[in-house]
């Protein structure tokens, strides 16, 4: 296997060039917008990403039992993420509190949704870069030129084991994607010692898999020193901000159920709060050129799209919980999140982990607990009793939070006495993440692009700074020839788009 | 699925893809809703929100597999359709960088890696759409006034010929 290509030749970019794609979706892609001042150097970078319109209008008037099926239509992505989420506004709209088998199928059920997407991230969206390197022709960049270099093995492995996460989820769940089996105080659905156990096979396969996975890690990207330049690289890829994510009543991470932990630039406590306490933490910032609202931290207020303990600026997801957590339940997991904190201690990194394409090994951690606690919960025969639904009381206000694949998702429901939806709020992973996101991408633009001299790889690598968030922008479209697609535009001072690249 | 009773005659699957609640985004999954009650023999019919690695999941062991879906293509005129094959999505397949897997490339890695399971014909049927940002149950009224001619050119096309 030839070795990843990590660098190519840029050339000074001059003429206006503008791609028209015969088939492309008119709205509906996400798009980072370079701004060139007149030396050729970045003077600005932005993401603009597209939203869905008139959703909260569509839910208000309807019962709020129907917002666990209805908010997970928001996305193709990580429907699980807004069922749970929305299930548990729902047990604190109805004041209910689900018995504990309850709770552990919801959490089983959750686990399928981590080891999936993770599984799904890391190979077919970080590996390319990986594996072939941010600068291989972007005709091979893809995840079929990494089974190409892996080898088909390795890629049966991964839809097989992506595949046990989704039935998982199917069979405690209903449905792989869009589930139903989630009511306030409880679940819709008993299951079998039959189905338990087949769980519990699939589950120990995944641990293995996300085991083998860890060693892929190390071995591509940490033994690599280029790589580990890429990762070190402060001027590109490095924040020092904010922390946010959840973790239980010990400090360890959790994506179901606890308290949601702030930590600050040196990894100290800055607040620990309750799902409907989430309005006394959390303010958004409004820019005109999107449609996009910027979460930050009210106390702190918002100074921008900059770093630093005066900024309030935040950042949810892998890294935002590997920082906030003291640890890990799992074994395996824990052994990993303390040889991280080894090298990065080896490297002279203390305290929260700043680097942005840590993001990457953070997520990998994380499918390491996902899989253990799959496995953990799969393998508890009390998960088959039939005591699966608690009481529940006349409707009012509530707030469920839990940790979708990318980051903190808030639902925030008000009902009538009759159940019907008077209001809805939610903060979705991706939007709390975005004001970092665009610091980051501002943050790369600018250490990689210098005298107007660009190349496809030193576009990817901006890119890169954005992608290790995993933003997830599907809650809008996904029409046949869209998909999550991104333009990347350079304009010169006059406006005049220098450079395109799209993906699409 | 597994009804080894139908195993001599050629299994086909319909797919219907998008956001019923996302206005024309929703077109193929209603179209599949129609197909659906028509049941047709030894075919299955599925909806899928998602896309991508999912479809894949999906699609294993079939012999011929319909994927319906909204288009918006340069000048396309909302409610027109086109029954496309796996090749027209070449490139799309070999994106300039891969943010998501979309439903070309999932095919494709299909065939790369269990070549065996994979189904011998892949149809896309896609329709032009409208409006795919505002949240909407219904769709707009050209894309909805298409419908029945699309479920009818489907059956007569790829069901009623075996």
């Amino acid at each position: 296997m030839p070795g990843p290509i990590i660098n190519d030749t840029p050339t000074k970019t001059t003429e206006k060039k503008i791609t028209i794609d015969p088939i492309t979706r008119l709205e509906g892609h996400g798009k980072i917008e370079i701004f060139l001042d007149d030396a050729g150097n970045v003077a600005n970078a932005y993401l603009q990403v597209p939203e869905l319109r008139g959703f909260e209008r569509f839910c208000i008037g309807r019962h709020v039992m129907e917002l666990p099926v209805l908010t997970n239509r928001l996305c193709g992505v990580c429907p699980a993420a807004h069922h749970i989420a929305s299930t548990k506004a729902l047990d604190a709209v109805f004041q209910a509190d689900p018995p504990e088998t309850a709770k552990k199928l919801r959490e089983l059920f959750y686990m399928g949704q981590y080891t999936h997407s993770h599984i799904a991230h890391f190979y077919a969206l970080a590996a390319p870069d990986f594996v072939l390197g941010p600068s291989a022709p972007s005709n091979k960049r893809n995840v079929l030129g990494v089974v190409d270099a892996v080898g088909v093995e390795i890629g049966a492995e991964v839809i097989k084991h992506r595949s046990y996460g989704q039935k998982v989820q199917e069979i405690v769940g209903g449905r792989a994607t869009h589930p139903c089996f989630g009511l306030p105080g409880g679940v819709s659905k008993q299951i079998s010692e039959e189905e338990r156990a087949n769980m519990e096979e699939m589950a120990k396969s995944c641990v293995e898999f996300a085991k083998f996975t860890k060693k892929i890690l190390a071995d591509i990207v940490l033994a690599n020193q280029d790589y580990l330049n890429l990762i070190l690289n402060q001027d590109a890829y490095y924040l020092e901000t904010y922390y946010m994510g959840m973790v239980d009543k010990n400090n360890k991470s959790n994506f179901y159920d606890g308290d949601i932990r702030v930590v600050d630039q040196t990894g100290k406590e800055v607040v620990k709060f309750k799902p409907d306490e989430y309005l006394d933490v959390i303010a958004e910032h409004v820019e005109p050129w999107t449609y996009m609202k910027m979460p930050y931290l009210k106390k702190v207020g918002w100074k921008g799209f900059v770093d630093g303990a005066s900024s309030g600026i935040y950042r949810v997801g892998p890294l935002g919980r590997v920082n906030v957590c003291e640890g890990y339940t799992t074994p395996v997991a824990q052994a990993e999140y303390e040889a991280m904190a080894k090298t990065m201690k080896d490297l002279g990194v203390t305290g929260p982990v700043h680097h942005t394409l840590a993001y990457h090994w953070a997520r990998v951690i994380e499918l390491v607990y996902a899989a253990e606690r799959m496995l953990e919960l799969a393998s508890d025969k009390s998960i088959t009793s039939d005591d699966i639904r608690g009481e529940f009381k006349e409707p009012k206000e509530g707030v469920g939070i839990c940790e979708a694949p990318r980051g903190t998702l808030i639902h925030h429901y008000t009902s009538d006495k009759n159940g019907l939806c008077t209001s809805i709020n939610m903060i979705v992973a991706t939007t709390n993440n975005y004001a970092a996101i665009n610091t980051s991408v501002k943050q790369a633009a600018k250490a990689l692009i210098k005298n107007g001299e660009v190349s496809p790889g030193l576009l990817n690598k901006v890119e890169m700074a954005f992608r290790c968030y995993d933003p997830c922008n599907s809650c809008g479209t996904h029409a046949l020839n869209g998909g999550p697609a991104l333009e990347v535009n350079v304009r010169r001072k006059d406006g005049a788009v220098a450079e395109t690249l799209k993906n699409f | 699925m597994d009804d080894s009773s139908r195993q001599h005659r050629p299994r086909t699957l319909i797919v219907g893809v998008g956001n019923p609640i996302l206005s024309d985004d929703g077109v193929g999954i209603h179209i599949a809703r129609r197909l659906n009650e028509l049941k047709l023999d030894q075919v299955d019919v599925e909806e899928l929100p998602a896309s991508g690695l999912e479809l894949l999941d999906l699609v294993l062991g079939y012999d011929r597999v319909i994927i319906i879906d909204a288009i918006v293509t340069d000048g396309g005129k909302p409610g027109e359709f086109h029954v496309l094959q796996e090749d027209s999505f070449e490139r799309t397949v070999h994106g300039a960088s891969p943010h998501g897997i979309n439903i070309a490339t999932a095919l494709a890695m299909g065939r790369k890696i269990v070549a065996d399971k994979m189904p011998e014909q892949v149809f896309f049927v896609a329709i032009e759409a409208e409006d795919i940002v505002n949240v909407s149950e219904s769709m707009t009224p050209p894309v909805a006034a298409a419908i029945p001619s699309i479920v009818d050119r489907i059956v007569s096309e790829f069901v009623s010929d075996d």
